[in-house]
């Protein structure tokens, strides 16, 4: 069911309320702000590597848990079983992640 | 809304390749299993010939190298993991009260294209010879340079095809449980094994497609030319042995994990008391799972990734140790005071508990890095590995077919020639691979095709073969126990043991197709036990007789493999030269792979089109079909 | 089980159809699960393209590569895509069956637009720069990376453009409806894959 305390733009005849687009278009804004975040800092240049590839994982990983949970839904109820699981992939691709990053080379 | 679709119902073998009857999937996953299962077996006899004495010229190394790969490959891939689907598919829907699983399409689905890859993989034995890289495929022995045949590209290919089946069958497990339990039954009301299979599925959930990707780089370095494993061009071969443990540790949980849900039933029914330690059972099990993706590193310790990862791996893998422990404790508490009966089933579970206590010793001794560095590639690792796989896993399956046979087949498998099946296999089992661990301490490396005389090989190696060919003729007799068993009538009664616990005892052996009349209302842990201790005959319906809804069958499944089966060999010739110039024009421009992927996504494209509304079975059918039993 | 494939937009289709029946809560569930399994063949792939981004083997390198605008181009269309998809389920909810496929065919068509701009990339890189699968393990491993997500796209929109199709010819029914919700928890979690695969892959290979 919708959450109550977002916006509603409308209620229709059978008694649902359905939740609006503006919620929808706030997490598009963030979604861009962070990708232009993102863009920018690389194109500027001058500016620390660590630094950056900390802050392009950071504006990923946000964007991405962003979209997740409002527009694929796993913030609604109900989702507790897509949510262990998306972290049970989540995990392992971080540890093949990390893995390529420390034990591949040395 | 319309009640009756008229569905068109098969006989004969079109019933098997059009079924989405979960139980009858059960019976085909046994027969493709049993079949590669035999494959598997025929190969480990051959290559213990080869070694029964040094010096041995019965076949050639290259043979050899084919016959350890696809010995391996074929038992892990295509023999043990078809039987424990076998198993999930005829008792899980079954023990948590449900009609059907959740994607019934998708699990024929799953069936069929494992099956498929199966046979490409075994193809290569008549197509140019077998994968000789091993069943690791280490680049870069795996890679065109080194391996010059097809055999790599046929285990890459075939192995990803029956890969796609096992990760499709373990999806559709998961949602089965998820979604599809009866009213009351809590996960924590839920029989062990289908807790087990439940992180076995999992398990294979987040642990194929790491092999996915990893076959995909391996393919493309040997068919496109890609540089993954390439160190000239600056790949990476330390890579393709991460990726494959990644997936490769997972997999061996993903393989015992069943065994110690089906040991878990047994023997608390043949010791007439509850499972001890239930809940601590189901956290071990989430332990275990968890671990099992933490410790790949334990297979590379002698790679060189150095002391601080060495010593992270070594002790993560330790922990194991630990929630396995726990296991054992309970099974024997569980048996502890209680009524054992000493079925063939039993036996099997009883001798699982020490068997795999030794595989699980030794596999705390190849944790510790520095002693790895003297076990690494020797006949110790083999030893190991077998008694956790051969000792643990296929004890365990033997055990859950003795146990469930009936409720598949409606027949009980005769009791005598079980125990002799029993006593044949788990003597010539440890004549055969105890005496490899000291092989193994002596120094003799696995993988080599034959060794000199006078290093005290010769009398160790001689038992094992002896071993090898009396756990054949266990086989061989529970072989003849089915064929013996199938010429019986049927009609065993619902609970043939007396002492089930779980569900699926409370329904006719085998169960109607839509197994569950009513659905049952769970009371308890062992709901179906509480209903008996209850002085009830039955399971307490949870709804009123209505009409059945089920699914129809269909040949999309089938077709779909098939389509995927030629797009895969298409895929693998797509740079051969072949002296027919028809062949070269159809395989080297892909028109093979194209129509293949047209086939398989066509049927998918009808699937999708054509709505299934499957079909109902009514009230007045179910009481006729009541007044015939 | 409900067998309620016979409702049409006029009869009683509930709030949110895509969960009216077993089948249609299993599919979603189910689509989940595979989408937990995704999760690990991109990090897998991740892995794989991170272990091997500077083994160019004196072929180009990400930094001569790759263009900014283009990806920001494709980034931008991919992002509204996964908008468009969105405004699809919520039309869906509200059985306005016209608006819903409006919005996917709007999604469709930007999910053509990435995969031109993608096709022109790469075809600049192979004939341009002699950037081709088999240059260095970079390549190899930036091609697979980036084609893996290219071909779903590509799936994606075949997907969704069926699924216009039956739209026309079925309506929202109950069965329908899970459809076009799964289709869209696709698009999302390939735009979520994006996300990674421009900061990863084009942004840090820009930094070095």
């Amino acid at each position: 069911m919708t959450t109550v305390e977002q916006h509603q733009d409308d209620t229709v005849k059978h008694g649902h309320r359905h939740e609006g687009p503006q919620k929808h278009v706030v997490v598009f804004i963030f979604s861009i702000i962070l990708t232009a975040i993102a863009f920018a800092t690389v194109m500027a240049g001058g500016v620390n590597v660590a630094f950056t590839v900390i802050l392009l994982v950071v504006m990923a990983v946000l964007q991405a848990l962003v979209q997740l949970g409002y527009w694929m839904h796993l913030k609604d109820k109900g989702h507790l079983m897509p949510i262990i699981f998306m972290c049970g992939g989540a995990f392992v691709a971080f540890t093949a992640i990390v893995t390529a990053l420390y034990w591949v080379w040395w | 809304m319309a009640h009756a679709h008229s569905v068109k119902r098969h006989t004969g073998l079109m019933d098997w390749l059009t079924t989405v009857d979960h139980k009858k999937i059960a019976i085909l996953y046994l027969l493709a299993g049993g079949l590669f299962f035999g494959f598997g077996g025929v190969e480990a006899l051959l290559i213990r010939l080869q070694l029964i004495k040094p010096m041995n010229d019965l076949v050639s190394a290259q043979t050899f190298n084919e016959l350890i790969t696809m010995h391996g490959t074929t038992m892990i891939f295509l023999g043990v993991m078809p039987v424990i689907f076998a198993l999930m598919n005829a008792v899980i829907p079954l023990q948590i009260g449900a009609r059907d699983v959740a994607f019934p399409f998708v699990n024929a689905l799953g069936f069929w294209t494992f099956l498929f890859g199966g046979i490409l993989l075994n193809l290569s034995w008549i197509m140019g010879g077998a994968p000789d890289a091993g069943w690791t495929a280490y680049t870069p022995l795996s890679t065109s340079t080194y391996s010059t045949t097809h055999g790599v590209d046929f285990y890459t290919v075939g192995l990803q095809i029956a890969g796609l089946g096992t990760l499709i069958g373990g999806i559709n497990f998961l949602a089965t449980i998820i979604t599809m339990r009866a009213p009351g039954m809590s996960f924590m009301r839920m029989p062990m094994f289908t807790w087990t299979s439940f992180i076995t599925s999992a398990m294979i959930l987040f642990a194929f497609p790491a092999i996915t990707v990893g076959l995909v780089l391996l393919s493309f370095d040997r068919i496109l030319g890609a540089n993954f494993f390439e160190v000239s061009n600056g790949g990476n071969p330390v890579l393709w042995q991460h990726i494959f443990w990644i997936f490769g540790h997972p997999e061996v949980y993903i393989l015992i994990l069943p065994a110690f849900g089906v040991i878990s039933e047994v023997i608390p029914t043949f010791a007439r008391k509850r499972l001890f330690g239930y809940s601590s059972m189901v956290f071990a099990t989430i332990l275990i799972a968890f671990l099992g993706f933490m410790v790949w590193a334990h297979h590379m310790f002698t790679t060189g990734l150095g002391p601080i990862a060495n010593a992270l791996f070594s002790i993560a893998t330790m922990l194991i140790a630990v929630p396995t422990g726990i296991k054992i404790f309970n099974w024997l508490f569980t048996m502890w005071g209680g009524q054992i009966r000493f079925t063939s089933a039993n036996l099997f579970a009883i001798g699982f508990v020490p068997t795999f206590v030794m595989g699980g010793v030794t596999g705390v001794m190849l944790a510790s890095a520095p002693a790895d560095y003297q076990f690494h590639d020797t006949y110790f690792v083999v030893a190991h590995f077998h008694y956790v796989i051969v000792g643990g896993l296929v004890f365990g399956l033997f055990a859950g077919l003795h146990y469930w046979w009936p409720k598949m087949f409606g027949r009980v498998l005769n009791e005598t020639i079980g125990k002799w099946t029993f006593w044949f296999f788990a003597i010539g089992f440890h004549l055969t691979f105890f005496v490899q661990h000291f092989l193994g301490l002596m120094g003799m490396q696995r993988r080599i095709f034959t060794y000199l005389p006078n290093q005290d090989f010769d009398t160790l190696n001689l038992v094992s073969t002896v071993g090898a060919f009396l756990m054949a003729v266990g086989v061989l007799l529970f072989l003849f126990n089915c064929f013996m068993t199938a010429a019986k009538p049927k009609g065993v009664a619902n609970d043939p043991w007396e002492d089930g616990r779980t569900l699926e005892w409370a329904i006719p052996s085998p169960p109607p197709e839509y197994n569950f009349k009513q659905i049952p209302l769970v009371r308890g842990l062992d709901a179906y036990w509480k209903e008996k201790m209850a002085g009830n005959k039955e399971m307490t319906p949870a709804e009123p007789l209505g009409s059945i809804h089920m699914p129809s069958p269909t040949i999309l499944p089938f077709v779909m493999s098939v389509g995927i089966f030629i797009a895969g060999l298409g895929l693998m010739f797509s740079s051969e030269k072949f002296n027919n110039s028809f062949m070269s024009m159809i395989f080297n421009n892909w028109i093979v792979v194209i129509i293949g992927l047209v086939i398989t996504f066509g049927s998918m494209l009808l699937r999708s089109l054509f709505d299934d509304h499957g079909w109902h079975i009514e009230p007045e059918e179910l009481e006729e079909e009541g007044v015939k039993a | 089980m409900t067998s309620a494939h016979a409702e049409s937009v006029n009869g009683s289709l509930p709030h949110e159809p895509e969960k009216a029946t077993l089948e249609g809560r299993n599919k979603v569930l189910g689509f989940w699960l595979f989408l937990g399994g995704e999760s690990v063949l991109f990090g897998t792939l991740f892995a794989t393209f991170l272990a091997l981004r500077n083994q160019t083997n004196d072929g180009p390198t990400a930094h001569e590569l790759f263009s900014l605008p283009t990806t920001a181009a494709a980034t931008l269309i991919l992002l509204v895509s996964s908008l468009t998809s969105v405004f699809a389920v919520q039309a869906m909810h509200r059985h306005k069956a016209a608006a819903l496929r409006l919005w996917l065919i709007i999604t469709v068509i930007l999910g053509l637009g990435f995969l031109g701009l993608e096709v022109y990339e790469f075809h600049e890189y192979v004939t341009a720069e002699k950037f081709g699968m088999t240059t260095s393990a970079f390549s190899s491993a930036f091609y697979t990376l980036v084609g893996f997500h290219g071909a779903h796209v590509a799936f994606g929109v075949c997907w969704i453009g069926i699924l216009i199709g039956q739209l026309y010819k079925k309506g929202l029914t109950v069965v329908t409806a899970p459809k076009v919700y799964v289709s869209a928890m696709y698009w999302h979690f390939i735009d979520v894959v994006w996300v990674f695969i421009f900061s990863v892959v084009y942004l840090l290979g820009k930094v070095g």
